[in-house]
């Protein structure tokens, strides 16, 4: 019965509805489809980072990820691993040796990140993608796989020779020949241009550290972004006074950061948004009310509570909201789905922002979670905007109000 | 009676010419006594001191880190500024063997593992040499502290009981060099320098340069033992020469690069 009349009420004046409506449809669509892009193009960044060569969590010597010394390693990353396998079933684990060096092919020598991976592992797949030649072989033979630019500054392709020197854990200078088998794109500029991956074995022996590894990667099955809860339960798993048990927003803390300020950011403007459309609700729900003086009159005269006429009013508001809400979803539907795709390689050159790989391209879909951010603002913007005039309505004194002209 | 003085004046020409004999010409004679002598030619003395026409030496380098501490033992055969070659005789399993061979500004390994031949980047002069607190740039500069250092004496100091002369250099505006200014403590006696402190762009201290265990070889007083400090704690380099030979007939093909893609 009130849903009814609030209904029939908000279509007495149908080109002021419209208006609010409409005012308030712009708002939710704007706000749905920057939130949704944001928040895709995060989860795309976080999965480069989780997928690629971070990992979600990394275990570490004490004290590297502050100072990463060649000398700073986990020395027993089998039994490390098998913890963590224990802590958290599901998760798959990497041993990884990072070390610097000088590559050298011919003439022309650079300086580059040595980086001892187990090639066979799945994660390894998905760090990076081969482009020429072949993955590493699975039992170490003296291959290596390099960046695309690396490649091309030390003219080398796949078969060719490549020596490298860097100084081992023990001081003394290792220096070795290997051969490329593959050319390698790792997603990142930088790490294209400066990385050599070796098979772990191979690197721990070219540095000298036996059994020991720089990085333990642990991978989750899922993909959240909030990963407090299993690196309580992968810290409570490990000796914390030789290792240290970091996800990857400590790892890469400027990129955490950025993304969070966009959001505080994003999410001021909505409420700067917001805020304005909450004024124009005000101004036509109070003139709405005003034109409607005398009929509050006769209606609580005639014995209608006060409440039922206050919930009366809210549920004009209310309902302009569900209508506004629904129209602005339509419209980011339709903005999201008519770009399809965002390419972001031509602004980003493909490159990386503060350590992330940036993806170049997204796939634009509504994001659930600007639908329930665009729901909840759009509630409380004809909250804001009716409840007081519904307050005026409802506490109208009969006489008063069934004189008024 | 005129003959006397002629005399007199022939030892002293003779006595001259000994003197020359031994230190040879261009290299400016030691001030002992003087409380300000000039700045630039106490440098110049200092610089044509370390370095002969040509000088073959052993030397054992031993290089502390708060990770390890490990040493080496090095061939070294030097011709002018120019030219320089230096051999592990015995290191570690990987190292023995290898060689560092300088060509004016380029400095080229021969890396026994590896069997191959690598040239330093430019990019990485200023990085260690053999994992040392020694940058290949130290092996690299030539005559820099004359070229491109202004020096000024800046007074009398006692530096491990022994009365030093204060030397400050500071590089020209034109020169090109990694060090904002450094300061040198030299012997007043020998004229020998006791310890260069180098200091960075924004003045402050990076590293330090002590010399000791002078020894006489030739006309030349020649310090032994260098040791070289940064200011990162707990590291430290020192080189000591346990033979070293000035002014030897090198063969020729010693600082080829054909011999040294030989590996020998």
């Amino acid at each position: 019965m009130l849903l009814k009349l609030a209904w029939r009420n908000i279509w007495r004046n149908q080109r002021r509805t419209v208006i609010s409506v409409l005012a308030l449809a712009l708002g939710v669509a704007a706000i749905v489809s920057l939130f949704s892009v944001r928040e895709i193009a995060y989860a795309e960044m976080i999965r480069g980072i989780t997928k690629g060569l971070v990992g979600n969590v990394q275990v570490h010597g004490r004290g590297y990820q502050d100072s990463p010394e060649l000398t700073t390693v986990v020395p027993d990353p089998l039994a490390v691993e098998a913890r963590l396998r224990g802590a958290l079933p599901g998760a798959q684990t990497e041993r990884r040796v990072i070390g610097a060096g000088l590559a050298s092919s011919g003439e022309v020598s650079t300086a580059v990140v040595v980086m001892g991976i187990e090639a066979a592992a799945a994660g390894s797949q998905t760090a990076f993608t081969l482009q020429e030649g072949q993955s590493l072989d699975a039992a170490p033979s003296h291959e290596a796989l390099i960046g695309t630019a690396l490649a091309n500054e030390l003219g080398l392709s796949p078969r060719g020779e490549l020596v490298l020197v860097g100084q081992a854990a023990d001081g003394s200078l290792a220096n070795d020949r290997f051969t490329v088998a593959g050319i390698v794109d790792t997603g990142s500029s930088e790490a294209n241009a400066t990385t050599v991956f070796l098979q772990l074995v191979d690197a721990q022996s070219f540095f000298n550290l036996g059994q020991g590894v720089h990085q333990v990667i642990v991978r989750l099955p899922t993909d959240e972004e909030d990963l407090s809860r299993p690196v309580s339960l992968l810290r409570g798993a490990l000796d914390l006074s030789a290792l240290e048990v970091l996800p990857w927003s400590e790892m890469l803390p400027e990129l955490k950061t950025a993304m969070d300020d966009k959001r505080k950011n994003q999410g001021l403007i909505s409420v700067i948004v917001f805020l304005i459309v909450a004024l124009g609700i005000l101004n036509t729900m109070t003139m709405s009310t005003f034109e409607r003086t005398r009929e509050f009159g006769v209606l609580a005269s005639l014995g209608t509570r006060r409440g039922r006429i206050l919930a009366m009013v809210v549920l004009e508001a209310l309902l302009q909201g569900l209508i506004g809400f629904c129209a602005g979803l339509a419209l980011a539907w339709v903005l999201l789905h008519g770009i399809g795709t965002a390419n972001l390689s031509g602004l980003t050159g493909g490159g990386d922002v503060l350590g992330a790989p940036m993806p170049g391209a997204l796939k634009l879909v509504i994001h659930p979670g600007s639908v329930v951010s665009g729901g909840l603002t759009t509630i409380l913007t004809m909250l804001a905007g009716g409840l007081l005039p519904a307050l005026r309505a409802s506490r109208m004194k009969p006489v008063e109000a069934t004189r008024y002209v | 009676m005129i003959k006397a003085p002629a005399l007199a004046l022939a030892a002293l020409v003779l006595a001259a010419t000994a003197d020359a004999a031994e230190t040879p010409v261009g290299v400016p004679v030691c001030p002992s006594g003087e409380e300000r002598p000039d700045a630039a030619s106490l440098v110049k003395r200092i610089d044509q001191l370390l370095s002969g026409r040509s000088s073959v030496g052993v030397m054992t380098m031993s290089i502390k880190t708060p990770s390890w501490t490990r040493s080496l033992k090095l061939k070294v055969w030097a011709r002018g500024r120019d030219y320089a070659l230096i051999r592990v005789l015995e290191g570690g399993p990987r190292e023995t063997g290898m060689m560092t061979l300088k060509r004016e500004r380029q400095l080229w390994t021969w890396l026994p593992q590896a069997g191959r031949v690598m040239k330093l980047p430019s990019g990485m002069m200023g990085d260690s040499w053999m994992g040392s607190d020694f940058t290949n740039d130290d092996l690299v500069k030539g005559n820099s502290l004359i070229n491109d250092f202004q020096s000024t004496l800046k007074g009398v100091e006692k530096s491990a009981d022994r009365d030093a002369w204060h030397l400050v250099l500071e590089p020209t505006p034109s020169a090109i060099v990694v060090w904002g200014r450094i300061e040198m403590l030299i012997d007043r006696k020998s004229c020998l320098p006791l310890s260069e402190s180098f200091f960075d762009e924004e003045g402050k201290l990076a590293r330090e340069m002590k010399f000791s265990d002078f020894r006489q070889i030739g006309w030349r007083q020649f310090p032994a033992r260098m040791t070289v400090a940064p200011a990162e704690q707990g590291r430290e380099t020192s080189i000591a020469y346990s033979e070293i030979a000035f002014d030897v007939e090198i063969p020729e093909d010693t600082f080829s690069l054909q011999r040294l893609r030989q590996g020998r």
